[in-house]
């Protein structure tokens, strides 16, 4: 099955700009921070203290609560510090501080043994995968073992593979595919597996043809799982698009993707899923593109989680334009810092460095009512009169046109003529109405 | 609440502060039927006053026998009679005028802002200032009346008071007699005068 | 070092497209341009006066309005060059040129600024302009010059006005054939108002808005559409390419019922006003007291936008249609 879905925009890729798509490693950083909120959910609490000494791949952190993952060290060294540290998400938040030793001693062996999937059943893959502190590596970063583990009477039918990466600027799951395709699905077969899904779908774009054939030829030898190539649109990567593209079924609002009985994983969790299962080898570096025109020469970089964005930008050194904005993940969707000491975490999909061309400052004028933001909408909501109604804070009132409908995908405010912020808009009126709830 | 205004400033503040037409907003229908000549508003505005005037003093006086309950009535009764009395007095004078516009000024009975002043002010205060408050308000609404009609009239007729005063080049504009033409200039007159209270920095009451 | 620099902080996304409000609006001009060019080569002259006075008045209103309102808007953005483009180009190539300036500065001071400015107007500020002028001076709005430019034009009357008052014979009269009247009502060689005659360039040019997303086909199609249909239950399928391509339709269908601001949001909110405007448009041709609907079409279905839009909600994506 392969249909589009409703809306979406066609921003300028910009994927070129990363020259090649070869993964280069970064150097362990002098200092890591490992922040402990790495995933939706409540914050991990430390298993080390100060002055202790960790391994590459120690756990230095404990899930708490059901939604939790757990941190571990991606240097050895000493735990200098547990304070507060810049978040990319949240602001400032408490960080393990770990200072290198230089002698990157691993905890493990992390290598590859024979693999059959009949190897592993669903309990061992699920524990491989909550201790090793897997979270969703598109970006949204819930823990994986939750994801696996849904309850018993919402059995999971399809498994869908999501390497759409329809952000612009990001290469990094495309890079990921053409190094590790074998890896990933292994990954997919055991994610298959451990839901006991029926049939596994790779979901691709078709701006990224290398990766389809790779993966397609590592799929030759599995008989349940299928590539499908999409048209290119922004946002097909998201997971409701996506469950709609490939199965042609509706996410009932306010339900999740389990409720008709499909589950969602990003390539590159596949690839952490095997590495954790089969090489033992927890969740402690991930692939980040850096690119942007503000930097000098963007790649793709395998980087330890920890290690401070100006590290990575460092590596690579600005190309001297005038710097307008830095933002974790995409330029649609992703989070705008205010400084570069903030560490890159296990959602961190790419460093992105905008200079003023590119991020251009919004000039506001009053909405002329163009429609554009309907038509472009994926949700089929009516952005306009939502970011009114919550402007005149009657959030009760854009909550019954759909205002907790909308995922953020940031296609009406990309196609705005007039510069309305309209997502700006939304997300206070989402956070107005969490405020009234808890109140 | 203590009325502590002097008997002049009873009188003034239905010019401008509480003009009935700019700022109470009341008896709009009158105004817009009979503004488009400068001629019926003056006789409208004649009309309104002398209802205005004496039944503001009536119901002063009488305000302490009338019943709670059947006031309204009390009062349509008393204005009823004024009217009726203008009305004959004008059908005496100025027949023809009478003729034109003796619908509007029989219709003076009902009009909010009479009724209005016998409920708000009249039966609430002594004669002298009813009488004081009267006339600041048949000036206030005289004086809107004219400044309307000055406009419609020049611009849809181009005439003041039945008399040409505009050059050959100009067409009057049409849409200024109707409906709509009283609907702008009432509007725009209203914004004017809001932007002047607003520089004036008193928007209350 | 990044850190020493200035980095700014918004919510995503971070990237925009480059159609802004602006460019729309100057494009809309720019493919008026060929239209009103025509309008001067036909009428002569005083055309082309009539549409400068009626920019400039716009603009000038315009400004005054903002400068006293305060409002945050600037006169660059082209709304008001635009109106007093569109108005002028549906009046008669005949009108005094104060006339043309005091039905702008209406559009604009009344018609647009009264309601709150750009984006807020309830009625499209050319039309409420050109249905001020129309109540105001109704001899002058319906005084239509003769071509005397061309040796065969013979006629003062609009073919519409010929229709309406004298019926078809007198209207084969004046232009011999059928064919022979379509192809200068295509081309642009018959009497009206100044942007109204040629067709061909009013097509050329609504379709390459369409093509560049300013305006999608929804109104304009579902408008001539309805025309269509109805004028063929009115007077066969003759009279089908006569309606369309008759006075003020093209005009009306691509430049004035598809203004943003006054017109629904929702693709078939969009529909719907299409169809109602054909069928008001209609009904006045065919029954009512003018030769012409489309300026009152337009703005009657300005005024039930609101209402339209209420009845065509989207569909919100995982729920069902109520």
């Amino acid at each position: 099955m392969k249909i589009s879905f409703k809306g979406g925009v066609h921003p300028p890729e910009n994927k070129h700009l990363c020259k090649g798509l070869k993964i280069k490693e970064l150097p362990a950083p002098e200092t890591a921070y490992f922040a402990l909120q790495q995933s939706i959910g409540s914050p991990s609490e430390p298993v080390v203290k100060k002055g202790d000494s960790v391994k590459r791949g120690t756990c230095i952190a404990r899930a708490t609560g059901f939604i939790s993952s757990n941190v571990h060290s991606s240097i050895s060294g000493e735990v200098i510090d547990i304070k507060k540290h810049p978040h990319p998400l949240l602001g400032c938040a408490r960080a393990v501080i770990v200072k290198s030793d230089g002698q990157d001693t691993p905890c493990g062996s992390f290598q590859e043994s024979d693999f059959s999937a009949a190897l592993f059943d669903k309990n061992k893959i699920l524990k491989a995968v909550s201790d090793s502190g897997i979270v969703g590596l598109g970006g949204a970063a819930f823990p994986t073992h939750v994801k696996l583990n849904p309850p018993a009477e919402k059995p999971i039918n399809t498994v869908i593979i999501n390497g759409a990466e329809c952000e612009p600027y990001l290469t990094s799951d495309h890079s990921l595919m053409l190094s590790s395709a074998e890896k990933i699905v292994k990954g997919a077969i055991l994610i298959t597996k451990a839901v006991n899904a029926k049939e596994c779908v790779i979901a691709v774009e078709k701006n990224k043809p290398d990766a389809i054939d790779l993966i397609k030829k590592a799929c030759e030898k599995y008989n349940n799982l299928k590539v499908i190539a999409f048209n290119v649109k922004y946002p097909q990567g998201a997971e409701k698009q996506l469950i709609f593209s490939v199965t042609a079924k509706e996410v009932p609002s306010g339900t999740l993707p389990m409720d008709v009985g499909v589950l969602v994983q990003n390539v590159g969790t596949a690839n952490a899923v095997y590495e954790a299962v089969v090489m033992k080898k927890p969740l402690y570096e991930r692939v980040v593109t850096l690119s942007g025109r503000g930097i000098l020469n963007p790649c793709n970089w395998k980087v330890r989680i920890g290690t401070p964005f100006r590290n990575v930008i460092n590596a690579v050194g600005l190309s001297g334009e005038t710097v307008e904005k830095l933002i974790m993940g995409g330029p649609m969707m992703g989070l705008a810092q205010y400084t570069d000491e903030v560490p890159v975490i296990k959602g961190t999909s790419g460093i992105l460095v905008l200079t003023k061309k590119e991020a251009l400052p919004f000039k506001h004028l009053p909405c002329i009512r163009c429609g554009k933001c309907v038509e472009v909408c994926p949700m089929g909501l009516i952005p306009a009169d939502l970011s009114k109604f919550v402007s005149g804070e009657k959030t009760d009132e854009a909550k019954e046109i759909g205002l907790l409908d909308c995922m953020e995908c940031g296609s009406c405010n990309y196609i705005c003529p007039s510069g309305t912020n309209l997502l700006q808009y939304i997300k206070l009126g989402k956070y107005e109405l969490m405020r009234k709830k808890n109140a | 609440m203590k009325n502590t205004r002097t008997l002049i400033q009873e009188t003034t503040k239905g010019i401008i502060e509480r003009n009935p037409i700019f700022v109470l907003c009341l008896g709009l229908c009158p105004v817009l039927a009979v503004s488009n000549l400068v001629e019926n508003a003056v006789y409208m505005g004649a009309a309104f006053t002398f209802v205005m005037f004496f039944s503001n003093i009536t119901v002063s006086m009488v305000r302490k026998i009338i019943p709670e309950k059947v006031r309204i009535p009390c009062y349509i009764v008393i204005i009823a009679s004024f009217v009726t009395v203008a009305g004959l007095l004008m059908q005496w004078f100025i027949p023809g005028v009478y003729k034109k516009m003796s619908l509007f000024i029989n219709l003076i009975v009902v009009n909010c802002i009479v009724l209005g002043r016998a409920e708000f002010f009249a039966s609430k205060n002594n004669v002298v200032r009813s009488a004081a408050d009267a006339v600041g308000m048949g000036i206030g609404f005289t004086g809107a009346l004219f400044i309307i009609a000055v406009i419609r009239e020049i611009s849809g007729f181009g005439t003041f008071y039945g008399i040409k005063i505009t050059p050959e080049a100009f067409k009057p504009i049409t849409s200024m007699i109707l409906a709509p033409g009283a609907f702008l200039t009432i509007g725009f007159l209203i914004a004017l005068f809001n932007y002047i209270k607003l520089k004036k920095g008193n928007i209350s009451e | 070092m990044l850190r020493d620099k200035h980095l700014t902080v918004t919510v995503s996304p971070h990237i925009k497209t480059d159609l802004t409000t602006e460019k729309m609006m100057w494009t809309v001009i720019t493919v008026l341009l060929p239209v009103a060019a025509a309008g001067v080569y036909f009428f002569g002259i005083h055309a082309g006066l009539v549409i400068l006075v009626s920019i400039i008045s716009a603009v000038l209103a315009e400004s005054l309005c903002l400068k006293i309102m305060r409002r945050g808007t600037a006169v660059t953005d082209g709304s008001a060059f635009l109106t007093g483009l569109l108005l002028s180009l549906c009046l008669p190539p005949e009108i005094p040129l104060w006339m043309a300036a005091l039905g702008s500065f209406f559009a604009i001071a009344v018609g647009k600024q009264a309601f709150g400015g750009l984006g807020y107007n309830i009625f499209n500020p050319a039309l409420a302009g050109r249905a001020f002028l129309m109540l105001s001076f109704a001899k002058e709005m319906t005084t239509w010059k003769t071509l005397t430019r061309f040796p065969d034009s013979i006629t003062a009357a609009t073919p519409l006005n010929l229709l309406k008052e004298q019926g078809t014979d007198a209207l084969m009269t004046v232009y011999g054939s059928m064919p022979h009247l379509y192809k200068k009502l295509f081309l642009g060689n018959v009497g009206g108002s100044i942007g109204e005659t040629s067709a061909v360039l009013l097509l050329i040019g609504g379709c390459f808005l369409i093509a560049r997303g300013i305006i999608t086909w929804h109104i304009p199609v579902s408008y001539l559409a309805t025309v269509a249909v109805i004028s063929v239950f009115t007077g066969g399928i003759s009279n089908v390419l006569f309606q369309l391509l008759a006075g003020g339709l093209m005009l009306g269908a691509f430049f004035m019922a598809t203004d943003l601001v006054t017109t629904p949001i929702t693709k078939s909110g969009q529909i719907i006003f299409g169809i109602g405007c054909g069928l008001i448009t209609m009904l006045i041709r065919v029954r009512g007291g003018y030769p012409e609907g489309v300026c009152y079409s337009i703005l009657l279905l300005n005024a039930v936008t609101p209402l339209i839009e209420r009845f065509t909600k989207t569909r919100i994506f995982g729920t069902q249609k109520q």
